[in-house]
């Protein structure tokens, strides 16, 4: 039931598999340089106890427990757009489905990823009383994750029913032309993070930490379709205007 | 009309031999009128317009999939608290392609619904009444083994009797096993705990009846105070406070308008975990009780549950708990099938006397060193499993090869545990019933009650996933995928080579276990 997902700045451990801290509405973690965090950071430069990550349903705040430091909160997707969390401030509210928190330390800068998997989208047809049976699913359609989900569905919705989903790199091909810092690893990450998104199911073969989960493009494919997440109007966000952002 | 109808239909159309009239309602899917005809009975129903053409503007994929569960659950279940379907029609229009190839529902017409009562009249003095009937419909659906998996003020219809009746069953699902798969929507005031934000497999989310009594508690509560049982403005504060006390951070605190009959009622219906959810057959009498009606008929018949799929039964709470207890090695004496048979049979009441020893033997031989008790764990494993290859002769030939029946099994070389040599990172994506992964690798011991119903779902998910062409006795290869993995034996296009001799073993057991005559 958790509605809010931290990554920690990755340590030299987990350089492979970041961790991810999963919090549901109502639960807490702290970080900084102490013992007693959740979440240590050890840098000279960051306070012992650093900030404080609060979910509060699909949204999350940020207390900045430091002295003297300001804390920004970027969003990596809104070309620039952030929000300023000065010393002291406390359950700053932040409205962003992905943000980075960036700690200034002694000249570095670090960087704490949180996502808010779970945010509201108005559908087309919904309304927000919350008495009409709505689907499980809310997808932001200006989001790459959005763009990259209307690439693997692409094949299947311009008519070819089986078409295995494409490749990692054919997605990165069909949509660096408005995106131009598409990579394979940032493609593979909005993969992911759709999977969690979209709460499909692991399979078994999840339990290693070896092979990646067999299929997660094809299972991604398959109930975006299934559910109508992404529809053949849709498909302009890999050519329209603005790229991805419509 | 306060908000535009999904699917616009002027009056004065005709569709059969019917013309439609007034709007009724429009919902998320579909709209209704009301439909007339000159001749024939009944002279009124309900017209339920579905856009499920392939030139509407709103085609929508999903949409055939709610259509075919309503169409469905109506041809198969006609109970008195169920709205009635008369018929189907396809629109054939091709001047309106908005209507074209639309299905229509012709259903019994009601008078209204129970949403529009409510805000007509709150916490109307017939509350307690009309809650019997609707826990009476739920029953009738949940002995039927369906789940509603939808159920709110506005899908509950008032006939003109004023007597309710549950309707729209977009989202109904007959069970298999202990869960039915629904599509994943969901109304959010009256959606459980634990499937707000559940996660979603392949063929949608799982959910179990006691998703519908969740549902009814929230709706006993809004009919008797015109509150909503979790605090909050807004569904996603209520769906917060709803996450909260799932997690233990907060108390239920029910309106103290509340009669102590229903307050303890919706309690039970609102616990925090599944398992401790009050089930309907209780939950029936109490509400009955309270509501001060006379108990509904009830009729139980001797004949195996599911008639139309006599290899396969429900694994139902019952069972289960007499299942735990036969592991335990206090045997089993009783299990009392029931069932609802609609408007034909009144059969006496039966109750089937088995002894834990000869549990199953018609799919599993008895005397071939089979433990008397895990009988009953490994017949209902395999019939929670709609996979034909998996059978009772399948898990135990297994269990022998695995471990010769030794639950207490301990392997750390191996990294394998208990009866089934489970794997702690890999039982924990099996040991819940709702399949969902735990949220920790689990620690063993794994006594036979987790172990051999988590490895009936495991085999029950390679079954499908083995390719069809396959060479061999398809058990054998589950068998070696238990083993391996699926696609291992997939790719090595049979056992693979390393697991021959395990894979002989297992086909030796089950030709010991299964009963002359099956195969």
């Amino acid at each position: 039931m958790y509605s809010i997902i931290v990554v920690p700045p990755p340590t030299a451990e987990d350089r492979t598999t970041p961790t991810q801290l999963r919090l549901a509405p109502g639960e807490r973690l702290t970080f900084g340089r102490g013992a007693a965090c959740a979440v240590r950071i050890p840098h000279e430069g960051v306070s012992r106890r650093a900030g404080e990550i609060t979910a509060q349903g699909a949204f999350w705040t940020l207390s900045n427990l430091s002295g003297r430091q300001t804390y920004v909160v970027e969003n990596p997707e809104g070309a620039g757009e952030h929000i300023k969390v000065g010393p002291g401030r406390l359950e700053a509210p932040v409205p962003f489905e992905f943000s980075r928190i960036v700690l200034p330390a002694a000249g570095d800068l670090i960087g704490i990823d949180v996502w808010a998997p779970r945010h509201d989208y108005l559908r087309a047809d919904g309304d927000i009383e919350g008495t009409t049976t709505a689907p499980a699913f809310s997808v932001d359609r200006s989001k790459r994750y959005f763009a990259v989900l209307a690439a693997l569905c692409e094949p299947r919705l311009r008519g070819a029913p089986h078409a295995p989903p494409p490749t990692v790199d054919q997605v990165v091909e069909r949509l660096r032309p408005h995106w131009p810092a598409a990579s394979r690893t940032s493609v593979q990450w909005n993969i992911d993070y759709l999977a969690v998104k979209l709460r499909l199911k692991p399979g078994p073969e999840e339990a290693d930490p070896g092979p990646r989960l067999n299929g997660k493009k094809e299972s991604l494919v398959s109930l975006a379709l299934r559910f109508d997440l992404v529809r053949e109007e849709d498909l302009v966000v890999l050519t329209g205007p603005g790229g991805p952002a419509r | 009309m306060t908000e535009p109808y999904a699917v616009p239909v002027p009056r004065g159309y005709r569709i059969g031999g019917w013309e439609v009239r007034e709007p009724i309602a429009t919902g998320a899917f579909g709209s209704v009128y009301e439909g007339r005809r000159r001749d024939g009975q009944p002279a009124t129903a309900a017209l339920k317009f579905l856009p499920t053409g392939t030139g509407t503007p709103r085609q929508l994929t999903h949409l055939r999939e709610l259509v075919e569960r309503e169409v469905e659950l109506y041809r198969r279940l006609e109970r008195p608290r169920l709205i009635r379907m008369y018929d189907t029609l396809v629109v054939d229009d091709p001047e309106r392609p908005e209507l074209d190839g639309a299905t229509v529902l012709v259903l019994e017409q009601a008078q209204t619904s129970l949403s529009a009562l409510l805000a007509a009249r709150p916490r109307p003095p017939s509350g307690p009444v009309l809650l019997a009937q609707i826990c009476e419909g739920l029953a009738q659906l949940h002995r039927a083994h369906w789940v509603h998996g939808d159920l709110k003020p506005a899908n509950v219809l008032l006939m003109e009797d004023g007597s309710a009746r549950l309707a729209d069953f977009n989202m109904a699902a007959e069970l298999e096993g202990t869960h039915a798969y629904t599509p994943a929507f969901s109304t959010p005031d009256y959606t459980p705990p634990e499937l707000l934000w559940a996660e979603i497999g392949e063929r949608g989310r799982r959910i179990r009846p006691s998703a519908d009594v969740w549902a009814f508690g929230v709706l006993a509560h809004l009919v008797l105070t015109d509150t909503f049982p979790l605090p909050g403005g807004t569904p996603s504060a209520r769906r917060d406070a709803a996450a909260a006390y799932a997690r233990g951070t907060d108390d239920l605190r029910l309106s103290p308008e509340l009669p102590d009959d229903w307050r303890e009622i919706i309690r039970d219906c609102l616990t925090r975990t599944h398992a401790e959810r009050v089930t309907v057959e209780p939950l029936l009498r109490r509400v009955e009780t309270a509501a001060g009606t006379a108990r509904s008929p009830r009729r139980v018949l001797a004949r195996p549950l599911l008639a139309h799929r006599p290899r396969r039964r429900t694994l139902t709470a019952a069972v289960l708990a007499a299942a735990a207890s036969a592991a335990l090695g206090y045997g089993i004496s009783t299990l009392s099938a029931d069932d609802d048979t609609g408007d034909r049979g009144q059969g006496p009441s039966a109750t089937a006397t088995v002894s834990s020893a000869t549990y199953g033997a018609a799919e599993l031989r008895t005397g071939k060193g089979v433990p008397a008790a895990y009988r009953v764990l490994i017949v209902e494993s395999a019939h929670d499993c709609a996979q034909q290859d998996v059978t009772p002769a399948l898990i135990a030939a297994m269990l022998k090869a695995e471990s010769d029946f030794d639950p207490d099994l301990s392997d750390p070389a191996n990294d394998e545990y208990g009866i089934a040599r489970w794997t702690p990172r890999v039982l924990r994506f099996w040991m819940n019933a709702d399949g969902t992964p735990a949220d920790t690798v689990p620690e063993p011991p794994f006594p036979p009650a987790e172990s051999i119903p988590a490895m009936g779902r495991y085999l029950c998910w390679i079954a499908p996933r083995l390719d069809t062409g396959l060479p061999g006795d398809r058990r054998v290869l589950i068998a070696a995928a238990y083993r391996t993995s699926y696609s291992k034996v997939n790719d090595a296009g049979g056992v693979p080579e390393k697991y021959g001799a395990y894979a002989a073993r297992v086909a030796r057991y089950l030709k010991e276990y299964t009963p002359p005559g099956r195969t």
